[in-house]
């Protein structure tokens, strides 16, 4: 990672991460086992999972000065992701790297949110993604080489190897089976096949790895309704359409939370 | 229960229907104009069966219940003719509307296409409740899926006795709405042109996606992979197939990156170029009994 005056810095083992609840979590637990001292925000727990207990992952209100490396994963409110990375923008010493999830948003526009902007590399995160061996990591147009290497230093401690990608809404695999499962959705609300004969004719049939709708329930409805949204506005065509019986599950998955 | 199976057609989709068929215990009949293609389907049969059963003293038990036909009307006699001819519509729609004339009216017909609606099909035949689709998915041996596809006028108790067939060949039936090209196709066609529109806006390279979704997704194949298997000239076909069905539902329109590659002769694997090269191209079936062992090498 170069900083603002040149000079290369190797990653220290205290990392923090902050964004959607769930990939936070995966992230924090992946990061922990991995031997870096993890700090998470302190979310409200009362409609979700309790947090991840393991010995270094430790929750804070305040983002901690110390930090050497920090991680945004918001994919659903924008705003929120803008002013977290505000603040760590502002709390981290510059040197060290801001990796962001960018697959709602480019890389490229949320460094444009932030005043250290060669600090900040778009990755694909998504809920059960942290356990893949790949990661897809999206330079902006403001990233030196250097942070490139940095980043995927960081990967290889974490076991994962990168995928340079260009920096565009939904990444590679985001895109993909965001519009994979939106289709089956549509599919459903067609009455096509019944939900659970669409899962078994997608996995055995042309070996999908998991139904479709039951890949939905994993990553969470709002996330993909996220991508899909994300992508509508940013390529304007109507294939990207989100089907309503996804809506729906989305308003009940959320209501069924309160 | 069915006794005696028809099969118009010896090609590939009509041998493997009859290999299954008489592994199964029953009796087939299979038409194809050209006999020396008939014979040829029986001696592939033959060796496929050596090929897969563990014990082949009884390969000849298996093999004497299936007979050829150079007379379409010879599958008169069977209980379920499955139509396993290449995918063209009017020769399909005159085949139904001969068999269906041609046939007892308690005969179920059945056809095999993965993309034409079944209800078009039909729409020549007088006695339409007895016409079905039933799309078995490739491999056919070993895959366990057939989709079971009701056309607006197939009746309940085709339905029943088509789903028994399937059930007594050990397969899955899943019930789909006669609808562009199922579900499986469906979904397929959007994986498919999903990972070209990211290949076209130069997202990525085709062995990038490839790499993401098999090791992310953990997918057997990327997308690329399985279009060069597929043929690239099938996948086109079937692409706009889908997107003429579909009313040209934008989001099935056929991507120019396979219409250029069609014009140029790549048509994957059986060309020896693809997406990707294929230094040594194996035959088509060896192909597609070894998926694995394709050597590939990115262009």
């Amino acid at each position: 990672m170069k900083s603002s005056t040149g000079e290369s810095k190797n990653i220290e083992h205290k990392i923090y991460i902050t964004g959607d609840y769930p990939i936070v979590a995966e992230y924090a637990e992946m990061c922990a086992d991995s031997g870096f001292k993890v700090f998470i925000p302190n979310y409200d727990t009362s409609d979700r999972k309790s947090h991840p207990k393991k010995r270094n992952i430790q929750t804070t209100n305040t983002i901690p000065a110390s930090i050497s490396i920090a991680i945004e994963l918001t994919n659903i409110d924008l705003e929120t992701k803008r002013s977290n990375l505000e603040k760590l923008d502002k709390k981290i010493p510059p040197e060290y790297p801001i990796l962001s999830s960018s697959i709602t948003v480019t890389a490229t526009e949320q460094a444009s949110w932030i005043t250290n902007k060669y600090r900040l590399v778009g990755i694909s995160a998504l809920p059960t993604l942290v356990n893949k061996p790949l990661v897809e990591v999206a330079p902006t147009v403001y990233s030196p080489k250097e942070t490139i290497k940095t980043v995927s230093k960081f990967f290889a401690l974490l076991g994962k190897e990168i995928e340079i990608v260009q920096d565009r809404i939904g990444m590679v695999y985001p895109r993909v089976i965001c519009r994979v499962i939106n289709e089956a959705f549509c599919a459903i609300t067609e009455d096509i096949t019944k939900p659970e004969d669409l899962d078994t004719a997608l996995k055995y049939g042309v070996n999908f790895p998991m139904g479709p709708l039951e890949w939905a329930e994993k990553i969470g409805f709002d996330q993909i309704i996220a991508v899909i949204s994300a992508l509508k506005n940013d390529i304007s065509q109507e294939h990207y359409n989100i089907s309503p019986l996804l809506k729906q599950m989305s308003l009940i998955r959320s209501n069924n939370k309160i | 229960m069915f006794k005696q199976i028809g099969i118009v057609g010896a090609g590939t989709l009509g041998r493997k229907i009859a290999q299954i068929a008489v592994l199964n215990n029953y009796k087939v009949l299979i038409y194809d104009v050209n006999e020396s293609v008939l014979r040829r389907a029986k001696e592939l049969i033959k060796s496929n069966l050596f090929k897969h059963l563990p014990d082949t003293k009884g390969i000849d038990e298996y093999t004497e219940r299936i007979s050829t036909r150079t007379y379409l009307s010879d599958l008169s006699v069977c209980d379920c003719i499955f139509e396993a001819v290449t995918e063209d519509l009017k020769i399909k729609k005159d085949l139904f509307k001969h068999l269906d004339a041609n046939t007892k009216n308690t005969t179920i017909l059945a056809s095999t296409t993965p993309i034409f609606l079944i209800t078009s099909i039909a729409s020549l035949a007088r006695n339409q409740e007895r016409i079905i689709g039933l799309n078995f998915i490739d491999p056919v041996e070993t895959n366990h899926i057939v989709e079971v596809v009701k056309g607006l006028r197939t009746n309940l108790d085709t339905i029943n006795s088509a789903t028994e067939f399937v059930k007594s060949l050990n397969k899955i039936p899943i019930f789909v709405k006669d609808s562009p090209g199922f579900i499986i196709g469906r979904i397929s066609q959007v994986f498919i042109n999903e990972a070209l529109k990211l290949l076209n806006e130069n997202v990525a390279s085709f062995d990038q996606i490839d790499k993401i979704i098999k090791k992310i997704g953990c997918f057997p194949d990327g997308p690329f992979e399985y279009m060069d298997k597929k043929g690239i000239d099938s996948s086109l076909f079937f692409s706009q197939l889908i997107f003429e069905q579909s009313s040209y539902d934008y989001k099935f329109r056929p991507s120019l990156i396979l219409k250029r590659m069609c014009e140029a002769g790549y048509f994957g694997v059986k060309s020896g170029k693809g997406f990707y090269d294929y230094i040594e191209q194996d035959s088509e079936e060896q192909n597609k009994n070894k998926p694995q062992s394709l050597n590939v090498s990115t262009k």
